[in-house]
């Protein structure tokens, strides 16, 4: 039976090694976990505790649906896709940012100028909120990757990405327009896990908290 | 006609799952029935003035449709304001309390998933024109006893008082823009930006400490001690009250062992005024049933009564509890003379047996060997 197991979903990629390192702090079984294996699943049979590794962008998905009890994922993926889970912490770490950006050689553009234009996005519902909230209306492109290309090959005015250090914006020639929201990566929960396992999350919650507070783990 | 599509979120149920459904509406009418709720079915479909008079403003989640006059109509989200509706109209000169029930598909536009479709299945009870908390009791208890008669295990039933969260949040320190981001931020659970808003924000330090521990807190009585600002505002700590009070009461009547006290229980419709509460089970991601007090609502339709009740989910009952298929024996009847193989049929029906009717009029020898396919199957052949 798993039901007495903790499960956590984890994001594969740059969050991972980060996420390892926190949880190992807190004292959490990690050895042997990596993405590099074939296993997806990683059971610690002594501390009850069961890892499931995920792409990002299903992290919410597996904890919405209880198939995980905590999930470790950015802001930037929860705020589009918007499901219904709690978000008890803020881990600090993965720290990037939703901007909107042009080619560099409208970097003059006012923000009202862009009304009824294009904008390239992998993340459609941060895109169409924030152009809503300012009162425009912008044609959203949905795209899967290397969002920067669209200016450039002339399907998109402008994009709508999340950036860390603006090194892929600028080689692409684009620059930052507006800042749209802060991210970083957070600590979910499904909503029912957290009410009928709160005793075995209390001590991870307390435990990562404190860790957090010390400035560690960034 | 090739086109097999179905509309998203909708789902046809097989004769296994169909059994299984029946079983379990047939377990909570007769349990709501010995409590002395009675059966009412309405219509499917209620003009949208009427579904938002009550729910407030989830018109993204209906199904919304016009009639021929131009009317609005929306197919109905959930039962209770049905049901509040068809009181003010039927029961006004009753006498109250009036105990209702139901069994209805109900409808809403939500991202489809596990446990979560376009059309589901919802039993629930109203207890109309009863105030206090001997009412409250006996809802949350046949709640516990509902769960319990279908066979979930390990549930807990979560309840809390709406009007300690309303309360704060209509505390004078407050300004109205405030009030709406805080009340989102709750509904959408994100605790994260709920705290720093409330960091941000130059309002006494013990409301703050206690709007972010309200979310998160459940355990006994216990944990109201940590949310020290409801002493400070009368509204909040009478709510309190009736929250402790409830719970004591719970306690003598035996079903405190599946009661949680839960300040994160907030619900997402307008209308309740009271108590609220929602069942979990650990086998599930999501919550089971749902009800509380609704003083409010029937006033809307004219009947200044109130009202407590709750509903469950059928579907999500029918993911978690296994009803074994029982084996009991079918006979296949065949033979040469229908006049005579009927008549078997009947005989064997009489006496409390699944009967099929061999009607590819087969053999002896045919009839043996499908029977030998259908475990428990027994032959009865007339020459």
């Amino acid at each position: 039976m798993m039901q007495d197991y903790l499960t956590i979903a984890l994001s594969k990629g740059t969050l991972l090694k980060p996420t390892l390192k926190l949880l190992e702090e807190a004292g959490m079984p990690v050895e042997g976990v990596t993405e590099d294996s074939r296993a997806m699943v990683f059971n610690f049979e002594e501390e009850k505790i069961r890892y499931i590794m995920c792409r990002p962008t299903d992290v919410p998905t597996y904890v919405e649906q209880g198939a995980a009890d905590l999930g470790i994922v950015g802001k930037d993926v929860i705020v589009e896709q918007g499901k219904d889970v709690y978000e008890l912490l803020d881990l600090g770490y993965g720290y990037c940012r939703f901007v909107v950006a042009v080619p560099r050689e409208k970097d003059k553009v006012n923000l009202r100028e862009l009304n009824y234009k294009r904008a390239a996005t992998k993340f459609p519902v941060v895109a169409e909120n924030f152009f809503r909230s300012q009162g425009l209306q912008v044609e959203i492109i949905k795209l899967h990757g290397n969002v920067e290309l669209a200016p450039i090959m002339g399907i998109a005015d402008m994009i709508v990405d999340i950036v860390s250090t603006g090194r892929t914006l600028r080689e692409n020639n684009l620059v930052e327009l507006v800042k749209i929201m802060d991210s970083t990566t957070r600590l979910i929960c499904n909503r029912v896990s957290y009410r009928t396992k709160y005793d075995q999350i209390r001590p991870l919650l307390e435990s990562f908290a404190k860790i957090i507070e010390k400035g560690g783990n960034k | 006609m090739k086109n097999k599509k179905i509309p998203k979120g909708l789902r046809d149920l097989l004769p296994e799952e169909v059994r299984k459904k029946r079983i379990i509406e047939a377990r909570l009418i007769s349990l709501f029935a010995s409590y002395g709720y009675k059966e009412v079915i309405t219509p499917t479909f209620e003009y949208l003035e009427v579904i938002e008079a009550g729910t407030g403003n989830i018109r993204e989640e209906l199904f919304l449709f016009l009639d021929r006059e131009g009317g609005i109509l929306s197919l109905r989200p959930e039962m209770t304001v049905s049901i509040a509706r068809l009181a003010s109209i039927h029961l006004a000169e009753e006498k109250f309390p009036q105990r209702l029930c139901y069994i209805a598909n109900v409808f809403r536009h939500v991202q489809p998933q596990l446990a979560r479709y376009r059309e589901f299945w919802q039993a629930g009870i109203e207890l109309l024109g009863a105030s206090g908390v001997w009412a409250d009791v006996e809802v949350i208890s046949l709640a516990v006893k509902a769960l319990k008669a279908i066979g979930v295990k390990d549930f807990k039933v979560s309840i809390n008082q709406i009007g300690i969260f309303n309360s704060l949040l209509e505390d004078g320190s407050l300004d109205y823009e405030d009030r709406v981001r805080i009340r989102e931020l709750i509904e959408k659970k994100d605790l994260v930006e709920l705290t720093r808003l409330l960091e941000s924000m130059d309002i006494d330090e013990g409301l703050k400490e206690t709007l972010v521990k309200m979310p998160v807190l459940h355990g006994g009585l216990e944990i109201l001690d940590q949310l020290p600002y409801i002493e400070r505002n009368a509204r909040a700590s009478a709510a309190a009250l009736d929250l402790i009070e409830i719970y004591e009461a719970l306690k003598l009547c035996g079903v405190i062992e599946n009661i949680v006290v839960d300040t994160g229980v907030l619900r997402g419709l307008d209308y309740y005024t009271g108590i609220v509460f929602e069942g979990y089970s650990p086998d599930l991601g999501y919550g089971l049933l749902g009800g509380g007090r609704y003083d409010n609502l029937l006033g809307k339709f004219g009947l200044d009564r109130p009202a407590t009740g709750f509903a469950i989910g059928i579907d999500r009952l029918a993911l978690i509890v296994d009803e074994p298929c029982p084996t009991s024996p079918v006979y296949l009847v065949g033979g040469r003379d229908i006049g005579q193989v009927m008549k078997k049929c009947e005989e064997l029906r009489l006496m409390g047996y699944v009967v099929e009717m061999d009607v590819e009029r087969r053999s002896r020898n045919e009839l043996e060997e499908k029977a030998g396919t259908v475990p428990g199957c027994q032959v009865v052949y007339i020459d």
